[in-house]
């Protein structure tokens, strides 16, 4: 490396031409002085490859830090939570003293159990309406089709701002406000456009001459549907399902803005930010982040099928 | 038979989509159209006025809320128990006792007539005596009526300081009969208390709220109107102006990085994309935990010796910051979908274009500028509407790092006109505001590119 | 000058070897084709020439200038790619100039050569069209344009027929051949139809499994296969071989194989003589045979199983002594099913093959 980042070497050809002439003049491959050249130049070719590992690592490292500082506040003394100067990142002491602090807390354990029924209810409620939704759009050509894509697409991008007070109000007219269904329901609405456009693409990824295989070999179109496609789509609706269940998880508006006493965690997170203690906070969101992190391990083959096809 | 089958058939897929479009209709269309009707119609506008007090009588009027009143008349009805409040209203006591010449009477008085004496446990009278009546003009007896009513019939009258037993309490919701103050000619109604204000002279008062709608601007107005209103708008700009640009440049590195196939790429990719499934309050918690008094970066900045002691980031004098770190904890958490829909799109560049453009002559720079960009354009545009129209959400991050008053954005101004001050029609103007910007900046980007619309590629 | 030396180039991925220690030379404007089945090594060959994909050790000069590890941009070279990897979001004359654009040649002169190229390949009319709304046969033309108004010392070809339907393909060899003549490029093209091979290449250098089995001209590779793979390999029906025992006699040998004995030519015997065993590989191609109807010197009896009519032709299958050979006559000789032909192999036409090492022993 040294060698060619002397001001001496300065244009990429130059190397090469002083090894050029009439072949014959060429020095023998395994003189070492081309050995030497070899080297030099193969290094120059990958330096565009460090580069790349050296953005690479940054852009982890960016990423993963605030994590990795926010789960050593979740898991260590509530005095070191609120010490200063901090000591640096790997020598914050471990301890369950600012979790049992957390959990202990009035309404936590509550929230987290509303918030796992809620993010359940609106996995199975979405799954259930959008994998018939997404076989039809994958499957059969409709008059309408394009017009219904069209809308799931255009839903997706819809503030849920919009969508949350009106539905508190209706909520609260139909006398179901505050109750975790009334979440779920809303929570399911804010999923399905996602959740029927994966669905379907997932669909699509498997040929339609598979089906038609399993018909002509004798099995009913239902037969062939559970035998064929329903092992190969499988995986693609289980991380579907728990996109939407991560989704549900997080979202805070509607949850803050549809319940009073039934909280779920972000909503119990959101409204107490203020008076909460800086460790129930972390703590909090170190819960908060738990299942995006493990789920996100098992959608990431799906994440283009989610968000990529946007773009045909 | 065969027909009748295709046409079974036609009919799979709309009974597929079906329950999707019906739970869509129920739960997306039906609400935006209900948040519609919030912003801009006044459920309580107009009041009707009746001809006779009595709910179901006709109205001969609506006046709307605010106007100033001439109050006519005034009467006690039954009250409707609906649970209404801001009632104005009389109590009327059924008393017996003895009557003016001897005769026993029962009948109703109104309480202000009887002065209680005794009361059962609960605090309900039980019997009192008649209140004497003052100044010499006036009947000095009191009169019985057969019904919780002025103008029902008279059964008898009582001298004053008569004793009465009392049997039963009736609770009546007083009814007025007014005209609009400024316009004597129109016609006079009744309507209750509950709809009215009635200034303490008695004569005169104003429509306080009605019970039929109308078209109004009034909540945008407040809305414009409001001392956040500016602020919101202004900070919520900002801060897309400041990220957006940033946050496409680093998802493009990130893009390129992932695209490059180096060694543990499908790694690097799960590391990029974790924030995709991080809420935007983690995100905002996560970035306090940096910022804060005794956070990461003082404890860091102290350590080096570049500060002594911690300075406060995200304190009211220092809003600057705080918009700084709104921006950071965005680009924190959202640049990753920017990137998963930018490698979508590059994966879909045929490896030889990129290739043909390095064999003839360009360097790395020059394919980014001259294939990998204008190929990736309708990527581009779709992650900028999706991302536009996220960042006009942003809203838990905020509360987060700024407590939700030093620094406002306008999601979370909807949230507080709901949640704090329960007025849920300026907060549904936020919403619907909210969504015009999202839809004008989708049109925007849409037209912007639409001029080059053939570039797609094939 | 620009003659392309590969010394000992090598590139595996993973554990396949793609390319084995080839060197090769392709002299000044020679045509070279890289001939061989899929997987063989030939298109990573080409990529290591191009710089698309370096090579893990050897040497490849161009013009006697040292590109082994230069970057392709550098290289002075043009390519023609088997999807043709036009830019879709440029016009026909923006992708034409794409790569003098990129070389900061100057306007005036980018224009001339996009010109002269567009003219070249009759589509100057299609200049300022997308190639989005092009047909695929366009498109190539374009891709060609696009490498010629390069006037790069090598022209690399990769497949570039294949994604053409038959009877354009047709068309486009012999125009590509007729441009490619007036070009001063050294130029390799990679195939793995032969027909392509043989028909443009100067020489043609056969591959498999990472290495070159015989690098010659057309008619030489065809008629004088180095070994038993070019000759299954090329012409169609491949090459036939029949197994045979020898017999040495006092100082020359005989072949027996399907129930006949052969003496090949005088040039072989001592070397067939010299082989280890007592076997050896013959190999004649279809049309070298002669049908006879009628037993004579020399013949061997065969019986017809199938006859293929292919109009200029008809191939024969026949059975003779537990071997089946494609024998192709001339549609005026009347043959039936199951007849019995007398087949004649004229001694210069017949290859000999070492079986243990596939060589063949001699070439005339």
């Amino acid at each position: 490396m040294s060698n060619t980042a002397s001001p001496g070497s300065t244009a990429p050809l130059i190397d090469a031409e002083t090894l050029s002439g009439a072949a014959d003049t060429l020095p023998p491959l395994d003189s070492p002085e081309v050995v030497a050249m070899h080297r030099r130049m193969r290094r120059r070719a990958n330096r565009g490859r460090i580069v790349t590992y050296a953005a690479a690592f940054a852009i982890a490292a960016w990423i993963l830090l605030p994590i990795y500082f926010m789960f050593s506040m979740a898991f260590t003394t509530q005095e070191t939570v609120r010490s200063y100067p901090k000591n640096i990142l790997p020598f914050i002491p471990f301890s369950i003293d600012t979790m049992t602090f957390f959990l202990e807390s009035e309404g936590v354990l509550r929230g987290l159990w509303n918030s796992i029924l809620v993010a359940s209810i609106t996995l199975v409620l979405s799954t259930l309406i959008s994998v018939p939704a997404g076989y039809a759009i994958a499957r059969y050509l409709f008059r309408g089709r394009d017009l219904f894509r069209l809308s799931v697409l255009t839903v997706r991008a819809f503030p849920i701002v919009v969508l949350s007070i009106p539905l508190a109000v209706l909520f609260l007219r139909a006398g179901v406000f505050d109750s975790l269904w009334s979440l779920a329901l809303m929570h399911t609405a804010l999923a399905l456009p996602t959740s029927i456009l994966v669905i379907s693409s997932v669909f699509a990824s498997v040929p339609y001459e598979l089906e038609e295989a399993g018909q002509v070999f004798g099995a009913t179109p239902l037969q062939s549907f559970r035998h064929i496609i329903v092992p190969l789509v499988l995986p693609g609706i289980a991380a579907s399902g728990l996109f939407t269940f991560v989704l549900s998880w997080n979202e805070v508006f509607a949850a803050a803005v549809l319940t009073i006493d039934n909280r779920t965690l972000p909503a119990l997170l959101l409204t107490s930010l203020a008076n909460a203690p800086d460790e129930f906070q972390f703590a909090g969101s170190f819960f908060l982040m738990i299942p995006s992190i493990v789920f996100m391990f098992f959608i990431r083959r799906y994440l283009f099928n989610m968000w990529g096809q946007v773009s045909k | 038979m065969t027909r009748a089958k295709t046409w079974r058939r036609r009919l799979v897929p709309y009974l597929l989509i079906a329950p999707a479009v019906v739970y869509l209709a129920l739960f997306f269309a039906y609400p935006m159209y209900e948040g519609l009707v919030l912003a801009i119609y006044d459920d309580d506008a107009l009041l009707p006025v009746r001809g006779s007090p009595a709910l179901g009588s006709d109205e001969v009027a609506k006046i709307p809320q605010g106007t100033a009143l001439a109050v006519l008349d005034r009467q006690s009805l039954e009250m409707a128990d609906d649970g209404a409040t801001d009632l104005l209203t009389d109590e009327w006591f059924r008393v017996a006792g003895t009557g003016a010449g001897g005769v026993a009477v029962e009948g109703w008085v109104p309480e202000t007539r009887v002065r209680v004496r005794e009361q059962d446990t609960s605090g309900a009278p039980q019997a009192g005596t008649v209140r004497p009546r003052l100044g010499q003009s006036v009947d000095p007896l009191t009169v019985v009526h057969a019904e919780p009513n002025d103008r029902s019939a008279v059964v008898g009258r009582l001298e004053q300081r008569a004793p009465v037993t009392i049997s039963e309490v009736a609770v009546l919701e007083v009814w007025f009969l007014v005209q609009p103050a400024a316009d004597a000619a129109s016609a006079a109604g009744w309507a209750p208390s509950r709809y009215l204000q009635v200034f303490d002279d008695g004569e005169s008062g104003r429509v306080h709220r009605g019970t039929a709608g109308e078209f109004t601007t009034a909540f945008i107005e407040r809305m414009v109107d409001d001392r956040f209103f500016g602020p919101a708008l202004r900070t919520t700009l900002l801060v897309m102006a400041l990220l957006i640009p940033v946050q496409f440049v680093l998802a493009l590195i990130m893009a390129l990085v992932i695209h490059s196939r180096i060694r543990l790429s499908s790694g690097f990719l799960y590391a990029f994309s974790l924030p995709i499934g991080m809420s935007d309050l983690a995100a905002g918690i996560l970035f306090f935990s940096i910022f804060t008094g005794n956070g990461l970066l003082n404890s860091i900045l102290d350590g080096l010796g570049i500060i002594d002691g911690p300075f406060a980031f995200l304190t009211a004098e220092n809003t600057n910051w705080i918009i700084f770190a709104i921006v950071l904890a965005e680009l924190w958490r959202a640049t990753s979908i920017v990137m998963v829909i930018l490698v979508a799109g590059l994966q879909a560049i045929p490896d030889e274009t990129l290739e043909a453009a390095e064999l003839f002559g360009a360097s790395y720079q020059q394919r980014v500028r001259h294939i990998i960009l204008p190929l990736l354009r309708p990527s581009i545009q779709v992650a900028l509407i999706l991302r536009t129209i996220l960042a006009f959400q942003v809203f838990a991050v905020v509360i987060a790092l700024s407590g939700g008053d030093v620094v406002t954005v306008l999601a979370n101004e909807s949230f507080r006109q709901y949640f704090d001050l329960r007025n849920n029609n300026v907060a549904s103007a936020y919403a619907l505001f909210i969504l015009l910007l999202s839809i004008a900046s989708a049109v925007f980007y849409l037209r912007s590119v639409r001029a080059e619309s053939e570039v797609r590629a094939t | 000058m620009a003659e392309i030396r590969i010394e000992r180039v090598n590139k595996r991925f993973g554990d396949k070897v793609a390319v084995r220690d080839i060197s090769i030379t392709i002299s000044d404007r020679e045509f070279l084709v890289l001939l061989g089945p899929s997987g063989c090594g030939k298109t990573t060959l080409l990529r290591a020439i191009a710089g698309l994909g370096m090579a893990d050790s050897g040497r490849i000069t161009i013009g006697g200038q040292d590109v082994t590890y230069l970057p392709p941009g550098q290289r002075q070279i043009s390519m023609v790619f088997q999807s043709y990897a036009i830019f879709p979001h440029m016009t026909v004359r923006e992708n034409i100039g794409f790569g003098l654009q990129m070389n900061k040649v100057d306007k005036a002169e980018t224009k001339r050569r996009v010109t002269s190229a567009a003219e070249l390949l009759h589509i100057e009319d299609l200049l300022d069209r997308r190639p989005s709304a092009m047909s695929g046969g366009q498109r190539q033309r374009v891709a060609v344009a696009r490498a010629l108004a390069m006037k790069a010392r090598v022209l690399l070809m990769d497949e570039p027929l294949s994604n053409l339907d038959a009877l354009l393909r047709l068309e486009m060899r012999a125009e590509l051949k007729r441009l490619l003549a007036d070009v001063d490029a050294t130029t390799v093209y990679v195939t793995h139809d032969q027909i392509e091979a043989l028909s443009m290449g100067d020489r043609v250098a056969v591959m498999r499994d990472g290495e070159i089995q015989q690098c010659d001209a057309p008619n030489v590779v065809y008629e004088s296969p180095s070994n038993r793979f070019v000759g299954s390999f090329i012409g169609n029906p491949p090459m036939n071989f029949l197994e045979g025992t020898i017999r040495r006699t006092g100082d020359g040998v005989v072949v027996a194989a399907a129930q006949h004995d052969f003496s090949p030519v005088p040039e072989v015997q001592p070397l067939i003589r010299a082989l280890s065993g007592d076997r050896v590989t013959l190999g004649i191609r279809a049309e070298n045979m002669e049908t006879l109807p009628e037993p004579g010197p020399d013949t061997v009896a065969v019986r017809v199983e199938v006859i293929e009519p292919l109009g200029a032709q008809n191939l024969l299958t026949v059975y003779v002594g537990g071997h089946r050979l494609k024998v192709s006559t001339h549609p005026s000789v009347p043959v039936t099913i199951d007849q019995e032909l007398h087949i004649r192999f004229p001694a210069a036409q017949i290859r000999w093959i070492d079986p243990a090492t596939d060589k063949v022993l001699y070439t005339p």
